[in-house]
């Protein structure tokens, strides 16, 4: 997902003028309560002795911390939170948004910064105490049983996993010898799809016994004892070409 | 929604909307104040993810089926990742740094880091005010701190560390990056060489830095006083100074390497070393240390062989302690040497005299040989050495009072000389049945019934004793093979009876009386020797 874009720089060039404001969490989750609408509340400019103040009131259905339109919930959110205003010092703060196909745009630049503060009252209060109280809670519990579990561990003579493996171990019998030209294909078609084999795998594919196996190995192939591709078995050079592996191999009876 | 109608206050009052619709993910983007960046004189800009960490946390490619690969391979690495439970972090976009270039190619570029924590505890909103008066918010998804990057040339770190420390002897810091262009310019055409001279100067003096050099040969002093290009010429001649600095001390180093492995010289080393510009006047310098060397080259040779038969013998016989004796017997050596004969091939008489240990042999010839080599020039002092150079193969070893020793033992000597002239003591039968070294007292002092004084304490038994000083023991050795005293001293080592050594001899000398043994003369030297 490459996101080689373009910036659309239509907002720098307006030089749209945005805030930016830190919101508290809990007020933020309340606005993610808000209707499709998206109206959360009304903020308020004033201008109070020369400095300009800003408030933002929170709407009335928003308050409660339940389900929305529950409004006798226990605690409510406080509605009035004056807005702090900063200047933007020692930064430039541009904000720029990304599209869903990766489109990359300028909005605009940060004229102020903002802090959302709630009015403090009894109610705020309440609300900080249980909000500390969750975030006190550890998030792993121990917690003791007052029954031992029965369920798991049980002292078993045999285990399932093993009783069945035994069992198929029998069904499948003693691994036979086929016919060495029967192997050979076998071993050059599993090359030809991998160049290196490990001799329990080759086992697996083949199922033949392993002395015979090597046997054969050791005619047709190589070893690696070191290197990156280490106690794996491989062609010799002169059966394979991997180049076009499509083709037929050469095959030099043994 | 229109402002509706203020209160007393003179505010105005505007609806906050929060969208719902999040198709566009709002970030911001910072720029340091200090970097002046103003948007909207940009008039283009590309930006894109920093994709070079994908290296990183990308798997190594092999090659999936056919040529190559493995059988079953990510399973194992997969079952292996977990058995030794690492946990390789993913490789998310998201979080991956921006690149920002503005204006093209020409324009600056700039670098964008996530900066992490911005929306754990607190979220950030965006506030634009719409057209129609209302404030619309967006939540903020992420800040990115943008820093400007450099285009210009920068240092690595290690040619940042040679040029700091080079910093008191440049002037000329412009030159510095010069000749790492010049520098990189080499390398990218390698064939080519520059034509011009003062390229090529540049490029050897600027070279001398970056490229490992064993010696800092300056042919080129004559090149830089050449340049017309003062400045250039600076560098040029504090570098020379600095090389020949360099030189003469390299010169010396390789000399020393020779011997033992010196560390390589730090910068710090050529600062305040005073050296001519030329290069002839450092050759100079280092002569008067080679006639210091010398003799110390000297001195290894006779030390070295005596240490190395020191070690021989030592490892043989396993001696720690009583190293006194030893250096006694060395120096008793020594002193006969020139005591009683001055051109005496003490290999042979040693060969004859002793069987038993070939080494002995050879340290003896080698020691005697540098007993006497050394004893002429300086005496105390090649004692002094001699016995410091084997108590540094030993530790904790006393040194020698040399003359003090030599003193008894010339006496001894002649004690035991005069002692066989005077008197023909009996020879004593000891009992043949006892013959074993090992056995204490029970020996043949008894029979002999020359209770001496000496004696009792001769046979007591030492906590580890191979050899009691006996008279059976002594008889034995003569029968063996004519020894001279020295070889029966050497045999008898105080270690291993417990005695000292003046005592040794005192015990060695009465024995020989009570024996008397035949003597002859082989090579000039008084062996003894009994013939049962």
């Amino acid at each position: 997902m490459s996101e080689r874009g373009e910036v659309n720089l239509a907002g720098a060039k307006q030089s749209k003028g945005v805030w930016l404001v830190k919101v508290p969490k809990y007020l933020a989750q309340q606005w993610d309560k808000a209707t499709e609408k998206g109206e959360v509340g009304k903020i308020s400019i004033g201008t109070k002795q020369g400095k300009s103040q800003v408030c933002f009131s929170l709407n009335e259905e928003l308050t409660a911390l339940g389900a929305v339109g529950e409004k006798d919930g226990p605690l409510q959110v406080p509605r009035d939170h004056p807005f702090t205003m900063n200047s933007v010092g020692g930064q430039t703060l541009a904000v720029f948004s990304l599209g869903v196909r990766d489109e990359i745009s300028l909005e605009g630049m940060v004229v102020h910064k903002a802090e959302c503060r709630p009015v403090v009252t009894d109610n705020y209060m309440k609300l900080k105490k249980v909000q500390m109280k969750e975030s006190l809670k550890p998030q792993r519990l121990s917690q003791q049983l007052e029954r031992a579990i029965t369920t798991a561990f049980k002292p078993v003579a045999n285990h399932n996993f093993n009783v069945e493996y035994e069992k198929k171990k029998k069904s499948e019998g003693k691994m036979v010898r086929a016919e060495r030209q029967v192997v050979l294909d076998m071993l050059f078609a599993a090359f030809e799809k991998h160049q290196y084999y490990n001799i329990k795998d080759l086992v697996d594919i083949t199922k033949q016994p392993v002395t015979y196996l090597k046997e054969i190995m050791r005619d047709i192939g190589t070893y690696n004892s070191k290197g990156a591709h280490k106690s794996t078995w491989e062609l010799k050079p002169e059966y394979r070409h991997y180049q076009s592996a499509d083709e037929g191999e050469d095959m030099q009876t043994a | 929604m229109a402002s509706l109608g203020s209160s007393s206050s003179s505010s105005t009052e505007y609806t906050v909307r929060v969208p719902k619709n999040t198709s566009k993910k709002y970030n911001i983007m910072a720029f340091n104040a200090g970097d002046k960046v103003n948007c909207s004189t940009w008039t283009h800009a590309r930006m894109e993810r920093d994709m070079s960490a994908r290296k990183i946390y990308g798997e190594e490619e092999t090659p999936e089926g056919a040529a190559g690969s493995e059988f079953g391979k990510k399973q194992r690495e997969e079952a292996r990742r977990k058995k030794y439970g690492i946990v390789t972090r993913e490789f998310k976009l998201e979080d991956q740094p921006w690149i920002l270039k503005v204006n093209g190619k020409a324009g600056k570029r700039f670098k964008g880091l996530k900066k992490g924590g911005v929306t754990e505890n607190a979220s950030y909103y965006i506030f634009t005010q719409c057209p129609d008066g209302a404030f619309e918010a967006f939540p903020v998804h992420g800040w990115y701190n943008f820093t400007p990057q450099a285009k210009h040339r920068t240092l690595t770190a290690e040619e940042a560390e040679e040029e700091w420390g080079r910093r008191n002897k440049v002037v000329n810091h412009f030159s510095i990056m010069l000749q790492r262009r010049l520098r990189e310019q080499e390398r990218g055409d390698e064939d080519e060489e520059e034509s011009e001279k003062a390229g090529k100067k540049k490029k050897k003096s600027g070279g001398r830095g970056g490229d490992l050099r064993i010696h800092d040969l300056e042919d080129d002093l004559d090149m830089s006083s050449d340049d017309s290009d003062n400045s250039m010429g600076d560098d040029g001649e504090s570098k020379a100074k600095k090389s020949d600095v360099g030189k003469g001390k390299a010169k010396k180093k390789r000399k020393g390497s020779d011997k033992e492995a010196l560390e390589d010289s730090d910068d710090g080393d050529y600062e305040g070393l005073e050296v001519d510009y030329m290069s002839d006047e450092s050759s100079s310098e280092e002569e008067p240390e080679n006639p210091k060397g010398k003799p110390n080259k000297e001195e290894d040779l006779p030390k070295g062989i005596d240490e190395a038969s020191e070690s021989e013998e030592e490892s043989e016989e396993e001696k720690q302690n009583e190293d006194e004796v030893k250096e006694e017997e060395e120096e008793e050596e020594g002193k006969k040497t020139p005591a009683q004969m001055e051109k005496k091939k003490k290999k042979d008489s040693s060969g004859e005299s002793d069987s038993s240990d070939d080494s002995d042999i050879e340290g003896d010839t080698a020691s005697a040989l540098f007993m006497k080599k050394r004893t002429p020039p300086k005496r105390a002092g090649g004692r002094g050495s001699a016995g410091s150079s084997r108590t540094g193969s030993r530790p904790g070893t006393p040194s020698i009072d040399t003359a003090a020793t030599s003193n008894t033992l010339r006496a001894a000597a002649n004690k035991l000389e005069l002692g066989k002239r005077q008197t023909q003591g009996p020879g004593t039968d000891s009992p043949a049945a006892k013959r074993l070294k090992m056995e204490p007292s029970s020996q043949s002092p008894a029979p002999s019934g020359k209770s001496t004084p000496q004696p009792p304490s001769g046979k007591s038994t030492p906590s580890s004793s191979d050899v009691q000083l006996t008279e059976e023991a002594v008889r034995r050795y003569l029968i063996r093979k004519p020894m001279t005293t020295k070889d029966l001293l050497k045999k008898f080592q105080t270690k291993r009876t417990g005695l000292s050594s003046e005592k040794t001899v005192n015990v060695l000398a009465q024995i020989l009386k009570r024996l008397n043994p035949e003597r002859k003369n082989v090579n000039d030297k008084m062996h003894f020797y009994l013939t049962e």
